[in-house]
C-alpha cells in the first residue's frame, strides 16, 4: 500500500464517519421525540410508520437520485446524501421507540399514573428507562446500515468511502473496491460491538 | 363530618355499555370497604374513580367532600394509597426506590426518605438490610406484594386502594398478608376501600361489603349480616364458602 492510498483511506475513512455521525445525530434527534410523540397520538402511528416504510423500501441509489433535483436539501454533495442516510435511519429508531414504550407493562404505568406521577415524571423516570434497551437496538440496527448505505453517498459527491468503490468500480480495480468496503465493514463492526455494550448496560424492561 | 369517600349516583359507561349504573355509597373514616363482585361487575371501576383514574360518565365521586373532578388529579393521587395485583413495581428500581417514590415525588428530603423507607420495610415485614437494594425481579410474588403495600402507605395517605392486591397469590402466602393487612389497619387506622371477588377475603378484611352485580350495589352489610343476606347474587357468593351445601 503507498503512502498516499494510506492517507486517502484515512481521509475518506473521516469523512465516512462525519456523514454517519451526522445523519444519526439528526436521525435520533427527529424519531425518539417523534416517536415518543406517536406513543400519545394513537391515530397518527399508522401514517407516520408506513411513511418511514415507504423509505426504507426505495432502493437506496434511486433515493439519493431523487433527491438531486429537489431545492434547499437536494443538490449534489454531502447535505443530500446526508438526507437520504436520514431518511433511511427514521424507520428502526422511530418504530423501536414506538414498540419500547408501547411495551411497557401495563400495571406499571397505571402504578405510576395513580401514584401522582405528572405526564413528564411517567416518561423520563418510567417508560424512557424501560425502553431504553429497545430504543438503543434501533439506533444500533439504524446506525450499522447507514454505514453500509453511506457509501453510495459518493454517486451524488458526498465522498465518503464509496469514493474508492465507485472509482474502483470504474477502473475494474478489486483492490480500490476493497480499500473502500474493508474499512467501512470495520466501522460497521465496532459501531455493533460498541453499541451492542451500551445496550446491554440497559436492564432489560 | 364529611365521609373521605363518597359515591352519589355514579354511572359509568363505555362503548355503549354500563359498567356501573346509579351507584351510591358512603365511606366511614377508618373503615375498610370491600367491594366484592364478579368479573365485570364494576367494582374495579368503582375504586379507579376514587383517584380519578376513571371519570364518571354521570354522578360524583367525593374525596373530603369534593368532587375528584374537581381535583387536581396530581395533588388528589398522592394523597391516595394504591395497591394493585402484581403490585405493579418499577422494574427498574430498587425496593428501596419503589417505596420512597413518591416521598421524592413530593420533595421530602433524601434522608428522611431513608428512615420512611426502612421503618415501613420492618412494619411489613422486610428487613431493609436484606431487601432494600433488591430489585423486584429478585423477589417472590409475596414479597413483592409487600413492597407494594410499603410503597402506598410511604407518603402516609389517609386514603389506601386496594385493587386484588393477593389475587396472583399462593393461598399460604396470600392468608399471611391478609394477616398483615389487618395487624397494619389495627395500626394505622387508615380507611380503605379493598376490591376482590373472594369472598372469603372480605369476609375476613371487611368492616364493610358492598356487593355489586351487573353494575348495581346488590348489597351493603357488615359481615355478619352479609352472611344472612337474602339475594341471588349474595347467595351464590355465600355458596362459594362451603360448595357442598349448594342450595338446590
Amino acid at each position: 500500500m503507498t503512502p498516499d492510498l494510506a492517507r486517502e483511506i484515512l481521509d475518506l475513512t473521516a469523512e465516512h464517519l462525519v456523514l454517519v455521525g451526522v445523519a444519526m445525530a439528526i436521525a435520533v434527534a427527529v424519531a425518539i421525540p417523534a416517536g415518543i410523540l406517536l406513543t400519545r397520538r394513537a391515530p397518527l402511528q399508522r401514517w407516520v410508520i408506513g411513511f418511514a416504510n415507504v423509505m426504507q423500501t426505495v432502493p437506496s441509489l434511486a433515493l439519493f437520485g431523487f433527491l438531486i433535483p429537489l431545492p434547499f436539501i437536494g443538490g449534489i454533495g454531502k447535505h443530500t446524501a446526508i438526507v437520504a442516510l436520514v431518511l433511511y435511519a427514521l424507520l428502526p429508531v422511530l418504530r423501536n421507540t414506538l414498540t419500547g414504550i408501547l411495551g411497557v407493562d401495563p400495571a406499571v404505568r397505571e402504578s405510576a399514573v395513580a401514584m401522582g406521577m405528572t405526564g413528564r415524571q411517567l416518561l423520563f423516570e418510567v417508560e424512557l428507562p424501560l425502553a431504553a434497551r429497545t430504543i438503543l437496538a434501533g439506533v444500533r440496527v439504524a446506525t450499522v446500515t447507514t454505514i453500509g448505505t453511506a457509501t453510495i453517498a459518493a454517486a451524488i459527491g458526498g465522498g465518503g468511502l464509496g469514493v474508492f468503490i465507485f472509482r474502483g468500480l470504474a477502473s475494474v480495480d478489486s483492490t480500490l473496491i476493497l480499500a473502500g468496503a474493508l474499512p467501512a465493514a470495520l466501522i460497521a463492526l465496532a459501531a455493533d460491538g460498541g453499541l451492542g455494550w451500551v445496550e446491554k448496560k440497559f436492564s432489560p424492561a | 363530618m364529611t365521609p373521605p369517600v363518597s359515591f352519589r349516583n355514579v354511572s359509568y359507561r363505555v362503548g355503549g355499555k354500563d359498567i356501573l349504573r346509579d351507584f351510591s355509597l358512603d365511606v366511614a373514616a377508618g373503615e375498610t370497604i370491600v367491594l366484592l363482585g364478579r368479573s365485570g361487575s364494576g367494582k374495579t371501576t368503582a375504586l379507579k374513580m376514587v383517584n380519578a383514574l376513571l371519570r364518571p360518565s354521570a354522578g360524583e365521586v367525593m374525596v373530603d367532600g369534593r368532587p375528584t373532578t374537581s381535583w387536581d388529579p396530581i395533588r388528589l393521587r398522592r394523597r391516595i394509597g394504591y395497591v394493585i395485583q402484581e403490585a405493579g413495581l418499577f422494574p427498574h428500581v430498587t425496593v428501596e426506590g419503589n417505596v420512597g417514590l413518591v416521598p421524592r415525588l413530593e420533595g421530602t428530603p433524601a434522608a428522611a426518605i431513608r428512615t420512611r423507607v426502612h421503618a415501613l420495610l420492618d412494619q411489613v415485614g422486610l428487613p431493609p438490610a436484606q431487601f432494600a437494594a433488591r430489585y423486584p425481579r429478585e423477589l417472590s410474588g409475596g414479597q413483592r406484594q409487600r413492597v407494594g403495600v410499603a410503597r402506598a402507605l410511604a407518603a402516609d395517605p389517609p386514603l389506601l386502594l386496594f385493587d386484588e392486591p393477593f389475587g396472583a397469590l399462593d393461598p399460604v402466602t396470600r392468608v399471611e398478608l391478609q394477616r398483615q393487612f389487618l395487624e397494619l389497619r389495627r395500626r394505622l387506622g387508615k380507611t380503605a376501600i379493598f376490591v376482590t371477588h373472594d369472598v372469603r377475603e372480605a369476609l375476613l378484611v371487611a368492616t364493610r361489603i358492598a356487593l355489586l352485580h351487573e353494575g348495581r350495589l346488590a348489597v351493603l352489610a357488615a359481615p355478619a349480616d352479609f352472611l344472612r343476606a337474602r339475594g341471588e347474587e349474595a347467595r351464590a357468593f355465600l355458596a362459594c364458602l362451603d360448595p357442598q351445601a349448594a342450595p338446590p
